[in-house]
């Protein structure tokens, strides 16, 4: 960071900052980021010299659905909007095995797409196998990362782990999906990873119980040199790490991020007038979320849900949390929803 | 054919499909399991097979051509790639072929809407388990609506869905959108996949979004009401768990239980596509009954 306050440069250790901002944060506002936003803020990142830009639908290439949303573009549109905007960052995807298929995946190589990661279910490593080896035997960055990673033992993850990188990944790590860790379960997990494989690892992370950004800092420390922020902390719910908060913090606790403070600062304030309508903020919906461990997207479909059918939005989180609930099956949430208008029985006030 | 007029039957891989295959064949008064093959002597399912009484080869494909026994019908329960291969080599036996890969080679058949067809063709496709359980509902629905948009999310426990199955997704995905397409007449499909590792673990489930107009609750209630009564003739856990519509869109959810078999209940994406698969070779046994009793008298 160029106007850092960090003195002793020698000692510090280098971290990537990955921003899906242009991808996640689509959660907060439904999937309907347009051009000119992509391309403003697209600009603003390469400005700061963000490493990675990650763009897309909230859950990645191909997700455009009555599922989890539709785009207001299509993935071809906003990948050609971003790339434009790209000529130092690296320009990333997201997909999901099962909503995506190898077809996007080399529509987004057509589109000039630098890095791909390839998301699963946090005990579901091994759907990503073919899609890894296709990108490695591709030439094209591909890195494997286990969501609701907190629904499996650290043991597990860095099982996951060591299968994904097999399988060609050159970076592997986990996403804090429903905002539910502590800053010493981030520590725990990400010493467990890094105890078992030799590539750089990530960690992704929500904001729901106010500690993405310590929990950013902990995995750091713990040996994560791939940290994801979201400018403003645009995100599903109580948002993610918030990009212009963590970078000036790793950078005090010893991190180089190689990114320009005053630029980083230009980009946040240009995503905060252009398009994070209201700052994410820690309401009870999304404090619930983070307790029950409920991936933090399904916030405004349970709100729908709620309205429809009167009923405390909260008691919906809980029951999703006590069915287990993972990324993807929102088509749940009418369901759950439906039983408990039937039942009308809290069974959240006397969980907690 | 061998002992009476039952049908010697084959089943290519050994895998959680070809396992529970194997337990359905074995309870069919018309089929006989003559052989399960593997392509390695060493795979564990094969064991599985054996220790259930039947003959095992790890020998691939073309130990069927070098059996002592004419098979009548072979289930395909390998993987998409495989199939294609298997296909170009069993097109020589004269066996009907019933596919339970998602390759999209054969002629695609889901048994309530156009089961017969498998009496004139010689490679039938059972699509996918998905496929098995949107597609009734589908082509009912779209007899009476013209919806401009269908997307099909099917979640299945982690522990019901295999190796080859999770290589297979970008097929699975491809194939059920391209039956759905075919069935339907409408082009705008969309298939989505969700694997849950929840204890217990789910049910399968099949939930059906379709936008269009003047969609009556009551209407589609009906029509998806009897279409399950009639997919349970096959596949008795076929059940309606939610039908209404909201803002002009119709959504349907269907859950499938395994039932009767040595799989668990939660697996019915392993039970419908198989008891698809059993019910078309049962039909086909029982026309070839007819047309032998037609030739002897």
């Amino acid at each position: 960071m160029n106007q850092g306050t960090h003195e002793d440069a020698a000692k510090t250790r280098p971290v990537t900052i990955h921003d899906p901002t242009l991808r996640d944060g689509q959660h907060a506002i439904r999937h309907q980021l347009g051009r000119d936003q992509l391309r403003r803020y697209a600009a603003a990142a390469e400005a700061a010299r963000i490493p990675v830009v990650e763009v897309g639908h909230g859950n990645g290439l191909g997700a455009s659905s009555l599922q989890v949303g539709r785009a207001a573009l299509t993935d071809a549109e906003m990948l050609t909007t971003v790339r434009e905007q790209l000529s130092h960052s690296k320009m990333g995807v997201f997909m999901l095995p099962g909503w995506a298929t190898t077809r996007d995946l080399k529509e987004a190589m057509n589109h000039g797409v630098d890095v791909v990661r390839v998301g699963a279910h946090c005990t579901e490593g091994n759907t990503m196998e073919r899609y890894l080896g296709f990108l490695r035997d591709a030439g094209v960055e591909a890195q494997g990362v286990l969501v609701m990673s907190h629904m499996a033992a650290p043991g597990r993850l860095a099982e996951e782990c060591r299968r994904l990188v097999d399988y060609g990944a050159s970076a592997v790590g986990i996403m804090d999906s429903a905002g539910h860790y502590l800053p010493e379960d981030v520590s725990e997990r990400v010493a467990a990873m890094a105890a078992a494989v030799d590539v750089p690892i990530i960690f992704h992370g929500h904001n729901n119980l106010g500690l993405a950004v310590a929990n950013s800092v902990a995995a750091a420390r713990a040996g994560a040199t791939i940290i994801d922020a979201c400018a403003r902390g645009f995100g599903a719910g109580a948002g993610n790490t918030q990009l212009e908060v963590v970078v000036p913090v790793l950078e005090r606790s010893g991190f180089s991020t190689g990114i320009d403070l005053y630029a980083l600062l230009d980009a946040a304030d240009l995503a905060g007038r252009e398009f994070v309508p209201t700052p994410p903020t820690i309401d009870s919906v999304g404090i619930v979320s983070g307790l029950s461990g409920v991936f933090s997207g399904f916030k405004n479909p349970v709100l729908d849900a709620a309205r429809r059918e009167n009923l405390d939005p909260r008691d919906i989180f809980f029951e999703l949390g006590r069915r287990q609930a993972v990324a993807g099956q929102e088509d749940l949430i009418a369901d759950v929803a439906a039983t408990l208008s039937r039942s009308k029985v809290s069974n959240a006030s006397s969980a907690y | 054919m061998n002992q009476g007029s039952n049908l010697n039957v084959a089943v290519l891989g050994a895998g959680l499909i070809g396992l529970d295959l194997v337990t359905k064949i074995k309870r069919s008064r018309f089929l006989d399991c003559q052989l399960v093959v593997a392509r390695d002597e060493q795979n564990r399912g094969l064991r599985s097979a054996a220790a259930m009484g039947c003959r095992t080869t790890g020998g691939g494909v073309t130990s069927l051509a070098a059996d002592p026994v004419n098979f009548d019908v072979v289930f395909d329960a390998s993987n998409a790639a495989s199939h294609a291969a298997h296909w170009e080599y069993l097109e020589t036996l004269g066996a009907l072929v019933i596919d339970l890969t998602p390759s999209r080679i054969g002629h695609m058949i889901a048994p309530t809407v156009n089961g017969t067809d498998a009496l004139v063709h010689r490679n039938v496709s059972l699509i996918s388990c998905g496929g098995q359980t949107a597609i009734p509902v589908l082509h009912a629905l779209t007899q009476r609506y013209s919806p401009s948009y269908i997307e099909v999310v099917t979640t299945a426990a982690s522990m019901s869905v295999g190796r080859a199955s999770r290589l297979n997704l970008d097929e699975y995905v491809q194939t059920t959108q391209a039956a759905i397409r075919a069935f339907t007449g409408v082009p705008d499909v969309k298939v989505l996949l969700n694997l849950s590792p929840a204890e217990p673990p789910p049910t399968f489930r099949v939930a059906i979004s379709l936008i269009g107009d003047d969609f009556d609750p009551d209407v589609i209630r009906k029509h998806v009401t009897a279409v399950a009564e009639e997919v349970r003739t096959f596949a008795a856990g076929f059940e309606i768990t939610a039908c209404s519509v909201v803002d002009g869109k119709a959504f349907i959810a269907i859950e499938v239980e395994a039932s009767g078999d040595l799989i668990p209940s939660h697996a019915g994406n392993l039970d419908i596509i198989n008891s698809a698969a059993i019910f078309v070779a049962e039909q086909y046994a029982a026309a070839r009954l007819v047309t032998e009793e037609r030739t002897v008298s």
